[in-house]
């Protein structure tokens, strides 16, 4: 049966890294390669060895997508591209393409320079393995192959998401990456069409949760700098360049126009011109209301947001500033950080998730003592919010996305099974669908039912549909012979004489003989009239006939009685049929073995 | 309205709740819900064909460490199916089991809600207990007793009221004597063996479970010139029933605070300020602050939750005002849009000014307000 393989790669139950293999018509893909930022080993990278024990994985992959510039699932790219070896193409999308790389080496530097570490991918790497990278376009089906195609479509989440749809044949498969059913202030809503996938496979991470509304996340926050705007605090807010950054801006100047507020609210050098650059590149991927204001203004030209020079940050009182980078790890953020943790009245506000090693990743865990450069401490007396502004799909957003898309199968990764039945059960009873949830490292294989696209000869359909009498009903599957001729691509079905006339071959006939006895006390002639009878009353709907030659003929079998030289009432009953007629035939013979019911005249 | 303006509205108000609230959570169900009820001070339960056991967001706890707690989702820790709409849900106390009714006849439904050891994630049913056979056609209410017996106080009409064993569905108690069949509102234990039933015409019975002798009636206080006027009830409870009041709300508007032992006369009274937008009020709910003295919560005429502190309110028949109204779940209305009812609010048991409200677009809150 042709079906399609899909392997979590990974160990355990553990989650925080995505990296899937998808084995489709004869095509191997590898969806995202995401770094377990939990891990400072080996185990944050996924485990080739699935794939290959030792050497290059070229061979074994037809391409690999990647969903979004997310560490968790592109951050092992470089380890797998350029340490452990792949030459095929990497399919992402345009600002996917243009973030990865900044955000990899970001991470480089933090796990390398600051941490030390030396099995760990160089910033060549990152450049030689973003060379091997293949744009994609929204809704524009690329050809990897002759056999294999991709298409990606708008996902949310962050800029440049895509979910992806991958076909071979007649089967596909769409994965999506991280996506979002409901748009936010700078992107819209995931969307796709009712492409019937064979599987949809998506995250189910969030899957058993209610997710709190984004604009009581935005609450939270406004309601943090606010309180600490009053108390003539200061925030600060240490953010990547893009993304987040520009989603928390808009907020702010929405809330300081309304509220009227005066302090001022500041954004790190740099990251406007970084900021302004990208969105113009990628205005597509925004949501239609930033796409409206951007052709009457610059979006970054605020009224409440300046650029910051850093004397300010020795300005009394209270102001909000935006600076980079947004794990506290090193530049202007730490050193806006060192000025201001002394002071309880301030905040800092971390949007997003840190990586072990960075000062942000401590301060998260509630470490309230750091040491700095020169074996000095420092003493975090400013408040610490963590606030996580990331859109996921909770299950409700999962039955969204099924109903859009209108998937064979479902399937579900990185969840503890336990934990899902109910999920699946709430799948497989509103959709009637499979749901499969394959743990890491384990393969789950689902069964497709792929068309098979046959022409048949104009001949053959006239003769099938000359035979049985009245319309066909496209309800009932009647079977039919004939012969599949595959030639070259085609696939042609026609009947045994033309295949025979084709082939240049003799037709053999096949014809079944069966001798049945009976116990009958009636002359052979009364025998066969009373078979006769009892065949007609039961076989009723078949061209039952009794010839004046002594035979009765049903359909093309030919039944004969004649009596036993030792014992006239002993009959017996000759039939013979065709090979076409083989069910009927046997039918016959064990009706007729069962013997005569009393009661025939 | 537009697409902006709508979000423009919703932006207004929720700029407006950081005076207003100290914590807010909304989220959106996929369909709406009639009954929120606790399992734990942790959790509670949500249903309309299916049944969720949720686990609070950790941000609502998180005391000290509050600002490090990013958790603002509600957890489905389980879920089951049910085989027709849920109106009425009850968890028995002490127990992981749950009795619920679909509103269409009075028989009920037990499920099984699982232990934490985490075999299975499905709400499972493991039984039934059968309702009168008399009446049909309407729920039934139901009431768990608060000592951890396993059984349960049901009946949709006043003279079907029984307590029976969730297990064996053994009928343990059957309401004696009131011979007219008054549909009930409500039925609420004030103590391990005392109950109320509280019927939509006003009437209130209150009898003992220990005892076969007739209950006794208290009638409206003020028999209403209208017959259409629909009365609900809610007891305090936690104390004991010398200090158990009983408030009583009419769909006009009229609220009564009454001592248990005595309620032939109103300890205070007041007009309050209720419009009825819902086409039904089916979901009528008027509940007790069980952490904050003397507040009633009321719910059900519109899409807002009020909440009224009754020492406000003399014996005189007054206008009063809320102390706070929860206006979220209908904020900002599109002009074609139907309006939306609120269909079940609890308290949070500990928490004094928390609440839990669900409306009929699906969405459920949690909030806790500020005392202005």
């Amino acid at each position: 049966m042709p079906e399609i393989k899909v392997t979590p790669l990974g160990a355990g139950q553990d989650v925080g890294r995505s990296c899937i293999l998808v084995s489709i018509g004869g095509k191997n893909i590898m969806l995202d390669c995401g770094m377990h930022m939990g891990y400072n080993d080996d185990r944050r990278f996924p485990d080739f060895s699935y794939i290959i024990q030792n050497g290059r994985l070229t061979d074994f992959l037809d391409c690999v997508i990647i969903s979004h510039f997310h560490l968790d699932h592109c951050g092992a790219l470089p380890y797998m591209s350029e340490m452990v070896g792949y030459d095929g193409p990497i399919y992402m999308t345009h600002p996917t393409k243009a973030i990865c790389p900044i955000l990899l080496e970001d991470f480089r530097k933090i796990t390398v320079d600051k941490k030390g570490e030396t099995n760990f991918f160089t910033s060549q790497m990152i450049k030689d393995c973003m060379k091997k990278v293949v744009p994609l376009n929204l809704h524009q089906t690329v050809q990897v192959d002759d056999e294999l195609e991709i298409k990606a479509y708008y996902a949310g989440h962050v800029l440049g998401a895509a979910m992806v749809h991958i076909k071979v044949g007649s089967e596909s498969v769409v994965y999506t990456g991280d996506y979002n059913m409901t748009p936010d202030r700078h992107l819209g809503a995931a969307w796709i069409d009712k492409c019937r996938p064979d599987i949809l496979i998506s995250e189910s991470t969030y899957a058993t949760t209610i997710r709190d509304s984004k604009r009581c996340r935005e609450r939270d926050f406004l309601k943090k700098v606010h309180e600490t705007i009053e108390r003539g605090g200061k925030v600060l807010i240490p953010v990547f360049a893009l993304g987040r950054a520009q989603e928390l801006c808009i907020l702010l100047e929405t809330f300081w126009e309304r509220m009227n507020l005066k302090a001022p609210i500041y954004f790190s050098t740099g990251l406007t011109e970084k900021a302004n650059h990208y969105y113009k590149l990628f205005i597509t991927w925004t949501n239609q209301k930033i796409r409206k204001t951007f052709v009457q203004r610059n979006m970054f030209e605020f009224k409440h947001i300046k650029a910051f020079d850093r004397s300010y940050a020795d300005n009394p009182g209270p102001m909000v500033v935006f600076a980079t980078p947004g794990m506290l790890h090193a530049g202007q953020s730490l050193q806006i950080f060192k000025k201001w943790a002394g002071n309880e009245k301030n905040m800092v506000i971390m949007p997003g998730y840190c990586v072990q090693g960075t000062i942000g990743h401590k301060i998260l865990n509630g470490q309230r003592k750091l040491e700095v450069e020169g074996r000095a401490t420092l003493d975090v007396k400013l408040q610490v919010e963590y606030m996580s502004f990331s859109a996921h799909a909770d299950a409700k957003g999962i039955m969204q996305l099924i109903r859009m898309a209108e998937p064979r199968n479902m399937l579900l990764v990185h969840g503890e099974a336990v934990k899902m039945e109910f999920l699946k059960g709430k799948i497989e009873q509103e959709f009637s669908i499979d749901c499969y949830m394959p743990a890491n490292g384990e393969t789950a294989t689902v069964t497709t039912n792929p068309s098979v696209p046959v022409d048949i000869s104009l001949n053959l359909l006239k003769r099938e549909m000359a035979l049985g009498g009245s319309l066909p009903d496209p309800k009932k599957p009647r079977s039919m012979h004939g012969t599949l001729i595959m030639k070259d691509n085609s696939l042609k079905l026609v009947s045994s004489e033309q295949a025979l006339k084709e082939l240049g071959l003799n037709e053999h006939q096949l014809r079944f003989t069966c001798r049945v006895q009976l116990q009958d006390p009636h002359s052979d002639s009364d025998t066969l009239h009373r078979i006769y009878t009892h065949l007609k009353s039961v076989l009723k709907g078949y061209t039952t006939q009794h010839l004046p030659d002594g035979t009765v003929i049903v359909e093309s079998i030919v039944i004969k009685v004649s009596s036993t030289p030792e014992d006239a009432n002993t009959k017996v009953i000759l039939l013979s049929w065709s090979y076409q007629d083989e069910d009927l035939g046997s039918f016959l013979s064990a009706l007729l073995k069962k013997g005569l019911p009393s009661g025939l005249c | 309205m537009e697409e902006t303006e709508f979000a423009d509205v919703l932006d207004e108000w929720f700029i407006e709740t950081l005076k207003t609230y100290k914590d807010l959570y909304v989220y959106q169900l996929e369909n709406p819900t009639q009954v929120i009820e606790w399992t734990s001070e942790k959790r509670n339960s949500l249903s309309k064909s299916e049944i969720l056991e949720l686990h609070l967001p950790q941000r609502l706890f998180a005391q000290e460490i509050k600002g490090l707690c990013t958790e603002r989702d509600f957890k489905v820790v389980r879920g089951g199916f049910t085989d027709g709409p849920v109106c009425c849900l009850v968890h028995v106390p002490g127990t992981r089991c749950a009795v619920t009714n679909d509103g269409l006849t009075s028989d009920l439904q037990v499920w099984d809600l699982g232990s934490d050891d985490r075999v299975t994630d499905v709400i499972r049913r493991t039984g039934g207990i059968r309702g009168s056979r008399n009446v049909a056609g309407s729920g039934s209410r139901i009431a768990a007793q608060p000592s951890s017996q396993p059984q349960v106080l049901h009946g949709a009409w006043s003279s079907d009221v029984q307590l029976s064993n969730v297990t064996s569905g053994q009928t343990l108690y059957k309401l004696a004597g009131p011979t007219s069949a008054d549909p009930l509102t409500s039925l609420q234990f004030v103590s391990n063996c005392v109950f109320l039933a509280s019927c939509c015409n006003g009437n209130i019975y209150i009898a003992d479970t220990r005892t076969s002798a007739a209950p006794q009636l208290s009638p409206p206080l003020q028999s209403s010139p209208c017959d259409s006027v629909l009365w609900w009830a809610d007891a305090s409870s936690g104390l004991e029933p010398c200090c158990c009041r009983v408030i009583r709300l009419s769909s006009s508007g009229h609220a009564t605070v009454s001592d248990l032992r005595n309620q032939k006369e109103a300890v205070s009274q007041a007009q309050l300020n209720i419009k009825t937008r819902c086409c039904c009020l089916n979901h009528v709910r008027v509940s007790w602050a069980p952490a904050l003295d003397n507040c009633v919560a009321v719910s059900g005429f519109d899409g807002a939750v009020q909440i009224y502190n009754t020492s406000c309110w003399g014996t005189a028949l007054l206008e009063a005002q809320p102390l706070f109204q929860h206006c979220g779940h209908a904020i900002a209305l599109r002009s074609n849009d139907v309006p939306v009812c609120i269909t079940s609010h609890v308290w949070h048991p500990e928490r004094p000014r928390t609440l839990l409200s669900a409306a009929s677009d699906g969405s459920v809150h949690v909030w806790d307000w500020v005392d202005s």
